[in-house]
């Protein structure tokens, strides 16, 4: 469906994007994952045509569209803020852009209303002024006037970061749901990893201009194939020499004790064995942190300090400063 | 080299036409003018001459004008300075009871200035004037011009250039972030030590920009030395139209104004320096609106109450007389007497049935209104020019030139305008400007340039740049994408800024009386001739008629653009200024 091919993308001497090699599936959810500044709005904004590619070329359905303007690729955007028109109603907010194509009034004003119904907005908010909604209402129209002249792609540019936290998570599922019933192919821009990981069907993990990894969530959560992304995805501890040796002496492997070595808070049991653990190290609590959900602990074990993570069961609840201990499969390190 | 063949390429013959009509526009309304200007004062016989200089030095009369404006505009700064910052500290920090009608008052210089402010200061205060005969009949032997000379133009000026504070310091006051004066509270810090180390420092940088407009103001004095500086204390711009007028101190009028001019750009560029330090910004992350401070000792308290009043008695008694006088009779103007029953709108009639009475007006405001139109079209373009074509070399070139006549006093301008444009130029199509209607017209935009200009600019940069893409991006075209979500976001910028350009122009002196036509005076032309002492006194009648009409446009304009819902989004941006 898309395909961008050795894309570099240059701001005067500075290169925001380093030879990105992307293929995205017609119907798929497909997030540009990473921190700040690391080339995932560029890629998007590649793709819509707001940034010319100084090399590479960008395809979509075979059809070579790198130096098409952007208002000829029917491509859909929701940006970050909406950037709904604020001198319009919500009505001509969702029409303008079939207005553009110069499409009969009376077709016009049926396809908003039905695109209206489908995002969820009542008649009487068509005719209001954008200011007048809620920020998940402006989130709907944006996405209704996006999808309104039925493009085969939309795009979305960190839609949910300007929301509070809950709204974000109710949003996060509607948008979703959304894109099961439009059935459109989704590109999404987020620095939200869990963002990332519950919305996609494959994730493209990016840093400083370059792609470290693409690949399903849970490829990209337990097999991370660059440091960086170990890091940037989810909780972790690094493990110091001597833990990597502690680890290594039970169970009787050969692990290098200077390699960067990682494992996520929840592969490590507090004062139980899991199924296939066969490493059990003493430690202690220094700290715990209460979630409701879960209790996250800090432990020293090994000559350093570790966290892990358990299923708040209503029981069971440690004491700062009680011995416990910290049991672990080795095959859920991660070594770089 | 390649750069520009890549540009010349998407030059499109839109592009290119736009381009050399404001190449045009610049050269022959802004530079070559200036630039005649200076060739007439150095170059008068073909060859370069400091002669000018020399009779400039050598005449009395136009030394003592630069003395006086020299000594006018800093003492006005501190004076200025002085009243409005009480002005401000009274309305909108202390505590002070009918603090929303003493703002009103004191915002009257926003509807009424110039000219008509100083004619109506002169009404009460000049010979026979409505104080001067309470003064004499008290003393008996009281001198009748009391009110003429250097005293009589601090006086008028100081309380007629206060708007700059009430409109910049205000706001600067209100962004004061009352926690700190309550941290300064909690910390044990008395009434006055808050004033002096909390507020007052955040006020600085707006009052140090205040002040040098004052300065300027003072320096380009023009209807208050007019009306009652007298023989004795005439300053730089009355002078240089009295040498305007004369065939053979032509160059002395250009030099006089180009003096005026430089020493307008050095205080500028004091100013600039002063705003690229910039404003204190609050790092509060919650910001609690200024709650106004009750005055805890009672007799500072009421000393401040009577200041405040009387303050209000100067500003307001003026405005008051003008709207009563305006119903009375000649005869009650003439002696400044109020007869109630002899209230009439018989001066209203009479200026509305007369043509000769009512055209001043009519020019005035046809005037400011296609002034303003224009001024925001090709403002409007230049700015939508250079958001499009940012950090480039023309745009650049484009927003300066646009800027030169904020460097420039209005009557250098006019001068500039009237003393090359007096011959046929192949540049202006062979037509001779001077004395025609168009050269007013063409004053009026180029002095609004740099104010429509710096206000719009916001506008454009403050549009968040999503929309632009979002219209692209839905199929939309340029002149489409401006025409339906641009223009529309900023209308309410430009509508406002247009409306006080209007408002600025309706009742201009100091352009008008170099360029204005003959047989169409302005307004404030017409007010002038009929405040001479020499004229008809059924006429100031007639003044005050038209005041009246001025101050009710203004405050109409000044409450659609500051009134109403456009408090938070237009007000605040115009007066960030």
């Amino acid at each position: 469906m898309i395909r961008l091919n050795n894309i570099e993308v240059k701001f005067g001497d500075f290169t925001a994007l380093h030879d990105i090699n992307v293929h995205v599936k017609e119907g798929q959810f497909y997030t540009f994952l990473g921190p700040s500044g690391c080339g995932k709005t560029t890629t998007l904004r590649t793709i819509t045509g707001f940034n010319a590619p100084s090399k590479g070329r960008v395809i979509v359905k075979d059809r070579d569209i790198t130096d098409m303007p952007v208002e000829k690729r029917n491509i859909g955007m929701v940006f970050q803020n909406y950037a709904l028109f604020p001198t319009m109603s919500v009505y001509e907010n969702i029409a303008f852009g079939l207005r553009v194509q110069k499409i009969e009034k009376s077709d016009i004003d049926k396809r908003v209303r039905e695109m209206a119904k489908k995002v969820e907005l009542s008649d009487q908010q068509l005719m209001r002024k954008v200011a007048e909604l809620s920020g998940g209402q402006q989130q709907r129209v944006a996405i209704a006037r996006a999808l309104v002249t039925n493009p085969a792609i939309i795009c979305l540019d960190e839609p949910l970061s300007n929301l509070d936290a809950k709204l974000r998570v109710q949003l996060r599922n509607e948008l979703k749901e959304m894109q099961n019933n439009f059935g459109i192919t989704t590109v999404y821009v987020t620095h939200d990893q869990e963002e990332a990981l519950t919305l996609s069907d494959c994730i493209a993990v990016f840093n400083n201009g370059f792609i470290e990894q693409i690949g399903a969530p849970n490829e990209i959560y337990n097999q991370s194939k660059t440091e960086f992304v170990c890091n940037f995805i989810g909780d972790i501890n690094k493990l110091m020499p001597q833990m990597i040796g502690a680890i290594a002496q039970q169970s009787g492997r050969a692990l290098d004790p200077n390699a960067a070595t990682y494992i996520r808070l929840e592969r490590l049991h507090v004062n139980y064995h899991g199924a296939h653990d066969v490493v059990t190290l003493p430690a202690r609590i220094l700290a715990r942190e209460y979630y409701g959900l879960y209790i996250k602990y800090t432990l020293e074990t090994s000559g350093q300090k570790v966290k892990a993570i358990e299923k708040n069961d209503g029981t069971t609840y440690f004491q700062v400063d009680e011995n416990v201990t910290i049991s672990m499969n080795p095959d859920d390190l991660m070594t770089y | 080299m390649k750069k520009f063949k890549e540009r010349l390429g998407r030059l499109t013959p839109g592009k290119a036409v736009i381009g050399l009509l404001f190449t045009w526009f610049i050269l022959t309304c802004i530079v070559i003018p200036v630039v005649n200007l200076l060739g007439t004062v150095f170059f008068a016989d073909g060859g370069f001459s400091l002669e000018p200089i020399q009779k400039l030095l050598r005449s009395k009369k136009a030394m003592s004008s630069l003395k006086n404006s020299f000594i006018l505009a800093p003492t006005l700064s501190i004076t200025v300075g002085f009243v409005g910052i009480s002005l401000v500290l009274i309305t909108e920090y202390f505590d002070v009871k009918g603090a929303n009608i003493l703002r009103l008052g004191y915002m009257t210089t926003l509807i009424y200035g110039g000219i008509i402010l100083v004619s109506g200061y002169k009404f009460i205060y000049g010979a026979n004037g409505f104080l001067t005969n309470i003064l004499a009949g008290i003393f008996p032997g009281f001198n009748q011009n009391w009110f003429q000379g250097f005293w009589a133009v601090l006086f008028v000026m100081t309380f007629s250039c206060t708007s700059n504070h009430m409109i910049f310091l205000r706001n600067a006051m209100r962004s004061v972030d009352f926690q700190t004066v309550e941290a300064a509270r909690n910390m044990g810090a008395s009434q006055f030590t808050i004033l002096r180390r909390v507020v007052l420092p955040v006020l600085l940088p707006s009052l140090f920009a205040v002040t040098i407009l004052t300065f300027i103001t003072g320096l380009s004095a023009m209807s208050a030395p007019l009306l009652v500086g007298g023989t004795g204390f005439q300053t730089i711009n009355p002078m240089i139209k009295t040498f305007a007028d004369t065939q053979n101190s032509k160059d002395l009028a250009a030099l006089l104004s180009l003096v005026l001019g430089i020493a307008t750009m050095i205080l500028l560029f004091i100013m600039t320096q002063i705003e690229k330090k910039g404003h204190y910004m609050s790092v509060s992350k919650v910001k609690t609106k200024i709650v106004k401070q009750k005055i805890t000792n009672p007799v500072v308290n009421v000393l401040v109450h009577v200041y405040a009043y009387v303050l209000f008695a100067i500003y307001v008694l003026p405005v008051i007389l003008i709207v009563l006088f305006s119903f009375t009779s000649s005869k009650n103007i003439a002696t400044r007497t109020l007869d109630f029953s002899s209230f009439s709108l018989e001066n209203y009639r009479y200026l509305l049935s007369n043509t000769s009475n009512y055209k001043p007006f009519v020019v005035s405001i046809v005037y400011s209104a296609l002034a303003a139109v224009v001024v925001g079209a090709i403002v409007v373009a230049a700015c939508r020019i250079i958001q499009k074509s940012k950090n480039s070399l023309s745009s650049g070139l484009l927003e300066y030139s646009l800027m030169i006549p904020w460097l420039l006093p209005t009557t250098l301008i006019a001068l500039a305008l009237m003393m090359l444009y007096n011959q046929r130029h192949w540049y202006m199509f062979n037509q001779v400007l001077t004395g025609t209607m168009v050269i007013l017209l063409i004053g009026y935009v180029v002095i609004k340039l740099p104010f429509t200009m710096r206000m719009t600019k916001a506008a454009f940069f403050g549009l968040d740049n999503a929309l632009e893409d979002a219209s692209h991006n839905l199929g939309a075209g340029e002149w489409y994408t401006f025409r339906r979500v641009i223009f529309p976001s900023i209308l309410p910028t430009v509508m406002a800024i247009a409306a006080l350009n209007f408002n600025g122009l309706l009742g201009d002196y100091d352009m008008s009386i170099f360029l204005y036509h003959p047989l169409n005076k302005t307004l404030g032309v017409q007010i002038k001739s009929l405040t001479d002492e020499s004229t008809n006194p059924n006429n100031t009648a007639l003044t005050f008629v038209y005041a009246v009409l001025l101050m009710i446009i203004s405050a109409i304009v000044l409450y659609l653009v500051y009134g109403r819902g456009s408090q938070d989004n237009t007000t605040s941006k115009l007066t960030k200024g």
